[in-house]
Parts: C-alpha cells; structure tokens; sequence
C-alpha cells in the first residue's frame, strides 16, 4: 500500500493566511508525535496547523532520495549524513562531541555542553523528525519501569501503569507497523491482551544472532539472590516484513510502503539492507512521513515548513497560551525570516525532550515546579567487542536484530541500572568503524590488494562481534536542559544549554555489562578487542575502572509527567499544570527511561493523549443548551469555529 | 463467434503453462531496461519500470496457483519456457517484436505496445491467423494451430471462459493440493496481491487481476484498487507528467517527471552469447549470469511445486542476478561500436530442478508443446 503526500502539500498553506485562522491545534513539529496527533485529531475532524521547522521539500521519492545520495556520498555515514544542515534550525551531530574542560562550556556545535560529562547525542531536525535515522527498535517498557519509585527505590513513579499504556502500545504498534512475535515479546511481566498478534510476523535472527544463541543461550546469571538464564532473543522491529494474517481478528495487516506526491510502489517489506541508521533505502523502515501523508490527505490540516517556533504567549491572567510566534525562514540557506503568529484553541509541543523546554525556557516559562528542562535522560552506551573463533556473517542483515533482554529487570536495580544488550550486525561499526578501518588498514599497512585484500576483509570482518550496552540512566534535576541569550542560532533563537553527568547508578551498571561482556566473550571463545581510550571525548572513570560512554538519542524526562503540580511539569495527559490549553509531548514526558529505545513508548503516550485532546476541545467548544421557554430550545456553539 | 479453442482440463493446463510462460517472457525486457540506468539517476522512470517487473511477477505467481488449483505442475525449466529475444508480440500488428532494450524511447514504446490495452474489435476477432513467416510468438495459442491473439487481455478472457466451461461438466476441475499455492505473504513491494486459489471464482479472480493489471481492460486508467495499470504507468514516461486521479488517458495532470536519456548504459539491443569475443572473461560473466538464471527458474519450480517458503531464498538470488546485470551492463562489449554487454537469458540446458515423479504426467506432456517458440 501506498499513501500519497498531497501535491504540494508542504508550500500550498500561506503562513499569512494560517496567521487569520484558529486551529483547533497548533502542533509544534513534523517528527511521530506530532504526525501522530495531528493524525488523529483530524481524523476527529478536527484542524491542526503543524509547524515543520526543517525545510520539508522532501514529500517525493524524489526528495527522500536526495538524502540517500547524500548519504551515500558523505564520507562520515553518522546519524545526520543524509540530511541538509540547515543554519535557521541547525541540528547537533554525533560527531560535535568534544571532551569538556571544567568550567568551560563547549559550544563549538548546536547544543551547548556545559558537562561535566560530554555527549554525542543528537535528534534528526527534518521532516520525519528523528525517526528518518532510527533504527527501528520497538520495545515496549516493562511493568516495573513505571514503578520504580515503589519497587527499588530509584527514578521515579508514573502516573501511569503499563496496564493503562498497553492499549496505546497495541494502537503505537499499529500505526508504526511493527515486526514481532508474541511469544518472543512477552518477558519480564510484559503482557499482550488475549489472541494479540503484531501487525507482522517477526522478522529472523541474524546468522550471527544464532551463533552467537548456540554458546550464551542458558548462561546462567546470578545477581541479587536471583538465578536467570540468558536467552539471545528477536527485537520488535518498526521495519515491515510478513504481515501476519491473524492480526486485528484475522483482518490481517497491510504494510505501509513509501510515501511520495505521486504514486510509487517500494519498500513494502525489508530487504536486509544494512544502513537503517541513518536512512532505509526503500523506506520497509517506518519513518514519521508515512502518518503524516495520511493526515495530509485528510484536508485538514495545514503543514507550514520552515517555520522555527520562538515564543510561547500566554495570558497572564488565565495562564492560558494565546498564540506562538514562530519565525519562518525564506531560503535554508539565508537567515532572511517573516516573524508570524499561529492561534488555536489547543497547542501541542511536539518538537523532542530538547527543544521542547528549550522553546518554554526561550519563552520565559519555567514552570511553578521549576522543572522545566530538568531530569534530562538519555541511555548512556558501553561498547564492547570481540574476534569470533571463526566466520560468523557480520555485516549481513540489517545493523541490529537481536541481543539479550534477560537483565532488564530485577531486584538488582535496587542498586545498579538494568540494560539491554543488542548484537550488532555491523560488527564494529560503531566502536571502531568498521568496516573503513579494517580496509584502510589492510590497504596501508598490509598492502593488501585484490584477491588477497577481499580475502583479508572478510577474515576480519565477519567474525567481529559488537555488544552495545543499552544503559539506563535515572531522572536527575541536575541533569538538565537550559538557555542563555548568550547562545543564539542563525534566527535568533536561544540554543539549548545541557548540563549532563552519568549518574553513579548507571555507572554501577557500565561496570557490570564490562563484567558481563568478559564472561560472554569466553563462553563464545571470543578474543576480547574491547580497550576504552582515555582521550575519548565520552571517557568516564569508575571504581578505577575507564569506559568509553556514548550517547543513545533516547531524549527523555524534561518536561515529566506526574501526579502533582509541584513534583512534575505535565500530568498523565501531557497536558501543561500551568498551561491548561497546553500540551507537552514525546519523550520530554517520561518519568523514566527503563531499557527500551523511547519512540514505541512516547507513540503510546501521544495516542493516549489525543483522547484528552479532543475531550477537551469537545467541552471547551460544546454546545451550550440555552432554554428559553417551555418548548423552545436552541443550542449554540460555545465558540464559533472558523 | 468461433469455437472455443478450449474443451478439457488439458486444453486448460497448455493454456495457463502458455500464461507463465507469457507473463515471465515480459520480465526480462523490463529488468535490461532497469539496470541499464545508471545508479542515481532516471529515478521516476526506474521507480516505474521496477515496480511494473514485481508486478509481472506476482502475474507469474498467479498463473502458477491457477494451474496447481487444476492439478497442474509448473515447470519453468522445460525447454522454450524463456524466450529467444527477440520475440513477436500479436497486438493486432505483425511488425513490431520484442528486444532486451537498454532504457530508450524504443524500449517504452515496446513496453507500452505489450500492456496497451486491446479489445478485439468483435468476440470472432479474438483469435487471428499466424502468417507463416513468423514463430516467435509470445501469445499464440496452444490448442488451434498457427491461431494467436489479438491481445493478452483477450487471452485471459479465453482462458477465463474455458474454466467456466471445463468446470461446469468437471465438478473435481480444482483438486489440486491447496499446499501449493503460494499465499499472499510472499508478495509485497508492488500492487496488488496475491490470490489463493480453491475454486473457479478465486481463478478467475486471479486471471482477471492479471489482465486488468496490465491494461486496464475495460476499467479506465486506475484499476479498482487506486493503482494505474501497467500501460499507463509507461504512458506517463511518454507523456513527460505523473497522472491523478480524474486525469484523461491523454492529458496526465500530476507532478512533473524528468528523464535522462543519456544517462544509460547503452546495452546492446537483443545482445547474444555469439556476440561474446569467445574466451575472454566478458563472456564467462554473462555465461555465469546465464546459469544463475537458470538456477532461479529451477529454485522457482521447486517453489511452486509445493515448497512456497523458498521464495524467501529466491529474494537472496534475486540480490544475486542484480550483481550480475550491474557486472555486464557497465562494460562495453568488444567490436560492438562501444555498445554495452547485457544478460542474454540463453538459459543453458541441465538447470533444472532434481528429476522426480510428477504428480501428473499429463500435465508435463502438455506442457512440452511449448508456445514461445
């Protein structure tokens, strides 16, 4: 199936004439969650104006393979690689990490580090948003992960439980269209309702996956009083392969290919390329075009591009927003902008856990909890990586499809983080870039060429091995998002100023998966490679112990939900304590991080949230029941809608 | 009217082994004209020509669960089931053949002829006389000799009529084993899916597809699905604009589409193995190609002979034939006036599947009376 961008779609709404109307929502950008809202509020029937603040000129086929041409030419194939640098909305790129001087905030790149700890996290500022380079991970958090104030002491409680979450789970995985099996997925308390199927059946293991299962599959592990066997297990996937006939009572599923304005046909299952980050070639990966080209179509709501949010007005009387000022820009490539104004009854801020408080801090709103901003997490990346005793087919499937999920939960969080582990398809990429190293290498320094050079890569790149550590880093105030008009962009805007340490909590947990990492690697007879480079921008030192950290773009907990005013920024809703016509969402709202990659989780929120969002447009619009006699009655809108 | 030329089961069998052998006869010349773009460039036009070869493919597919729903046993393997290029194609003209065309005006103009739409003027026109002169037909039929069609379109309905006919007096007609239909899960990435087929309405309904697929018989320029058929996706190419929805066949109104006719390997047109300087490592890679082509048509056959899940393995080969095009299409080929080399799908002789008992004699004896050559 194919959904179609209408002709035009990103230029034919005059921001003039967008400023004459009042939207039932303004969404604050084009990434999952605002497609995901403005989806489903005009499906409502309702109208959204969405501010893109990226250029949006990529609603072909066409466009999207400009960026491939791009990536596929970039010398440096990071994150960002195929997606035009835009001064008026730049963006950070993993490779702007620089190790911090103590007391002197780096500000070389987008985001302004004041550390201590330094970090290559990064989010995609294009139409799509950050799902044009993820990967495609679609965990869904465990029960425990929403508790972790009751059960260990650590982090904080929801103000939700996953029993409220998992229809929205259900509705996230439908609308991401994720590949999985149940029966590989329901772990650790993670429930399905009865007879629930994914859309599409789940996608294999790697050759590598199973080779590596054949040595660590009932590795026993015992860790606080608790025995567990490691399993190498398949990750729910957001990239389309055999839709499953069961799903949706035996409706079966459709997968969703790639969008463009005219109609194509690609891209409806995977074909094992190994670039899902930064860019599917085929578009099987789920990317946020492919919702927003379903609201689009809908007629009802209006895409303004290149369109920086600046401020956030409120009333000071009711603290209700009135409208956001947002500067667009005329050319990518000039800083010439038309300052404008967007008015609704509601205002969704869809824009990440950084610019999300960056634009409310911008705006003079701190928030009476004064937490705006604070709580910033992200997963925190121990690399470590070995040689296999022999061939094993690294670089072959796409970059991640299985690893170890058996410490994500436990009595050990009490005092140590939990992590997933993800066997990397591309071998040492990550770590040592592989496989550019390893040619340059053989060509440099072993003179190798043809037969003997072919023969030589794959001696050494098919039997690397890369376990990535995914980490959990709990909320912390000083861990936190600020601005200063002493950093500004191209339009003026304030740049986001992060202050960011690795909590000791996560540390305790880098130094088990080290630990854990040593074990697995014997078990598998594997030569351990793995050596952490003091002068590495991400080097943390523990117990005495050095280790290389990374970042995971899994920005969370800036703007957290709660039950109370005074401890959160958002409640349950995401909607705003003090902004009642104001929603905050994406990751920004999350408590906690857990193990799970954020975007199935803040999809879930977004889509429970839309319900508040159209309760509330519905009361505030309802039509009031005016008697006037006996046997007259008139109703009337609360509000006349434009 | 004239008789129908199809009076049994077996009529039904040559005809839907005559169908495969149709709908893969269209496949290679759109897979020279795809690879012979060059990477990055031609996007709309590649997009277009790529996604019309899947479709060719589920049509393939199909006509396969059409013929194992009657008992039959596909063979891609039997001698003459590829053609040798290049090959007539009966749209009511007898001058035009079909080639392994580099991307070209030439090759869209052949490729809208294949899929242009073709209602013989009336029901007795359906079937028109071979001139002698010509043997390479793509569609002539299996049964009344030296008689071939006036279109693909009206083939179909032939052979869409003659299962109703042969079901009627044969009540058992759809006893073949449902474990060898291939089930919609293995079709993605083009229009369209894939029909299990049990009984006559599911084969018709296949046939049908087929046939609207390609032309857009009697439905306009979308099918009833939304999707544009096959003659007008290549129209667009012509006409220099995307069609929407509304547009009349002569006037696409859509986006704008751009095409490089320079930036192409110029493949040499209906290339042969003889056109080879003999010996050199040219001819060994299109020798090579030649026998991975064979190999597939093997690992299809196995497929459709009750074993569905090896498609999953056929995408890895497919991958596989794709190095193999990109290897010959970039290199000129010796003393052709610096025309590229291009696959010749002479498929050697031995690629077949492993010899084993066919469920149905009959049906393969049938299938030896080859039609495409």
């Amino acid at each position: 199936m194919y959904a179609k961008f209408p002709k035009g779609a990103a230029h034919r709404t005059d921001p003039g004439a967008a400023a004459e109307v009042l939207y039932d929502a303004v969404v604050v950008g084009g990434g999952i969650s605002g497609a995901l809202v403005a989806l489903r509020l005009s499906e409502a029937g309702r109208k959204v104006l969405l501010l893109e603040a990226g250029p949006a000129e990529d609603l072909t086929l066409r466009g999207y393979e400009r960026y491939l041409d791009r990536f596929y030419s970039a010398i440096s194939k990071d994150n960002q690689a195929p997606y035009p640098a835009v001064a008026n909305a730049p963006m950070p790129r993993g490779t702007d990490a620089r190790r911090i001087t103590p007391g002197a905030p780096d500000a070389s790149s987008y985001i302004v580090q004041s550390g201590p700890f330094a970090t290559d996290t990064t989010y995609t500022r294009v139409l799509g948003g950050t799902t044009m380079h993820w990967e495609g991970k679609a965990l869904r958090m465990l029960p425990e992960d929403f508790r972790m104030r009751t059960l260990y002491g650590e982090g904080a409680d929801w103000p939700l439980t996953y029993e409220d979450l998992a229809p929205y789970y259900s509705e996230a995985e439908r609308e991401i269209g994720v590949s999985a099996d149940v029966e590989d997925q329901a772990y650790l308390g993670i429930g399905f309702d009865e007879d629930y199927v994914f859309p599409m059946k789940g996608l294999p293991l790697s050759y590598l996956d199973r080779t590596v299962a054949k040595d660590v599959d009932g590795m026993p592990v015992d860790l606080d009083g608790e025995h567990r066997e490691l399993r190498v297990r398949p990750f729910p996937q957001g990239r389309n392969g055999i839709p499953n006939p069961a799903y949706d009572g035996g409706r079966g599923y459709v997968p969703r290919g790639a969008v463009s304005a005219y109609q194509v046909e690609v891209g409806e299952r995977c074909q094992g390329n190994n670039n899902c980050v930064p860019i599917c070639p085929v578009q099987a990966k789920y990317n946020a075009g492919k919702t927003l080209a379903l609201a689009l179509q809908s007629g009802r709501v209006d895409l303004v591009a290149q369109a920086v949010a600046h401020k956030v007005h409120v009333d000071e009387s009711t603290g209700r927003v009135t409208e956001i000022e947002y500067r667009r820009y005329d050319r990518p490539d000039s800083p010439g902008h038309t300052t404008m104004r967007a008015r609704g009854r509601l205002f969704v801020l869809a824009a990440n856990a950084v610019e999300n408080p960056r634009l409310m801090l911008a705006s003079g709103l701190r928030g009476s909890s004064g937490l705006m901003g604070r709580n910033f997490m992200d997963h925190a990346y121990l690399l470590a990586w070995a040689l296999l005793p022999e061939v094993a087919g690294t670089f072959r499937g796409t970059i991640c499809t299985g690893g170890i999920t058996d410490l994500r939960g436990g009595r050990f969080r009490s005092r140590q983080a939990a992590f997933t582990v993800d066997i990397h398809n591309d071998g040492w990429g990550w770590a040592r870039g592989a496989p550019m190293t390893d040619l340059i290498g053989l060509v440099d320094s072993g003179g190798r060429y043809g037969e003997s050079l072919r023969q030589g890569l794959v001696d050494r790149v098919s039997r690397q091995l890369q376990l990535a550590f995914m980490v959990e880093v709990p909320a912390d105030p000083s861990n936190r998002v600020t601005v200063s008009p002493d950093f500004t962009d191209e339009l003026g805007n304030m740049r986001p100023v992060l202050s960011y340490n690795v909590p000791e909590y996560t540390m305790r947990g880098v130094a088990y998966a080290r630990q854990l990492s040593r074990r697995i690697f014997a078990r598998l007879g594997a030569e351990d490679h793995t050596a952490y480079d003091p002068e590495f921008w991400g080097y943390a030192v523990h117990d005495g112990e050095g280790y290389e950290i990374r970042g995971g773009n899994h920005l969370a907990g800036t703007h957290v939900m709660g039950r109370e005013p005074s401890t959160s920024v958002v409640d349950a809703d995401q909607r705003c304590w003090d902004h009642e016509n104001l929603y905050m969402v994406g990751g920004g709202s999350m408590p906690t991080v857990g193990t799970s990659n954020v975007t199935l989780t803040l999809a879930a929120l977004c889509l429970r949230s839309v319900r508040a969002m159209l309760a509330q447009l519905d009361s505030e619009t309802a039509p009031i029941e005016v008697t006037t006699g006996r046997d007259q009655a008139a109703t009337t809108s609360g509000e006349t809608a434009p | 009217m004239i008789a129908s030329t199809i009076e049994n089961r077996d009529d039904l069998v040559s005809y839907l082994n005559a169908a495969m052998s149709l709908e893969h006869a269209t496949i290679p010349p759109y897979l020279t004209a795809y690879y012979s773009i060059h990477s990055g460039t031609n996007s709309d036009a590649a997009h277009i020509i790529r996604v019309t070869a899947v479709e060719e493919m589920l049509h393939l597919t199909l006509a396969a669960n059409v013929l194992n729903a009657i008992g039959g046993k596909p063979d891609l393997t039997r001698p003459g089931f590829v053609p040798s290029y290049p090959a007539y194609l009966p749209d009511g003209e007898d001058d035009f053949t079909v080639d392994l065309r580099p991307f070209s005006p030439e090759a869209v103009e052949t490729f809208c002829k294949i899929e242009r739409p073709g209602k013989a003027p009336s029901a007795d026109s359906r079937l028109v006389e071979t001139p002698d002169s010509r043997t390479h037909f793509l569609v002539s039929s299996p049964t009344a000799e030296k008689m071939r069609f006036y279109s693909i379109g009206e083939f179909y309905e032939e052979i869409i009529e003659g299962l109703e006919k042969v079901a009627a007096n044969d009540p058992a007609l759809f006893h073949g084993d449902p474990a060898r239909q291939v089930g919609p899960e293995y079709f993605y990435s083009g229009g369209g899916a894939i029909t299990v087929v049990t009984d006559l309405q599911s084969a018709q309904q296949a046939l049908r597809f087929i046939a609207g697929q390609g032309e857009g018989l009697d439905s306009g320029i979308y099918d009833a699905d939304g999707e544009l058929a096959h003659y007008y996706r290549f129209r667009q190419l012509q006409l220099g604009r995307y069609y929407q929805v509304g547009d009349r066949p002569d006037a696409p109104s859509g986006p704008s589409l751009s095409i490089s006719w320079d930036e192409v390997h110029k493949v040499k047109v209906s290339v042969r193995l003889a056109d080879y300087p003999a010996g050199s490592e040219l001819a060994r890679v299109a020798r090579d190609f030649n026998a991975d082509y064979g190999a597939f048509l093997a690992l299809l056959t196995k497929a459709f002979d009750g074993r569905p899940d090896l498609l999953q393995e056929g995408v890895c080969e497919m991958f596989r034939l794709r190095d193999g095009f990109n290897r010959l299409v970039c290199n000129p080929l010796p003393g052709s006036g610096g025309l590229h080399a291009g696959p010749t799908f002479e498929i050697p002789a031995g690629a077949g599947p492993d010899p084993g008992v066919s469920p149905d004699a009959g049906a393969t004896d049938e299938t030896a009376r080859t039609v495409t050559r």
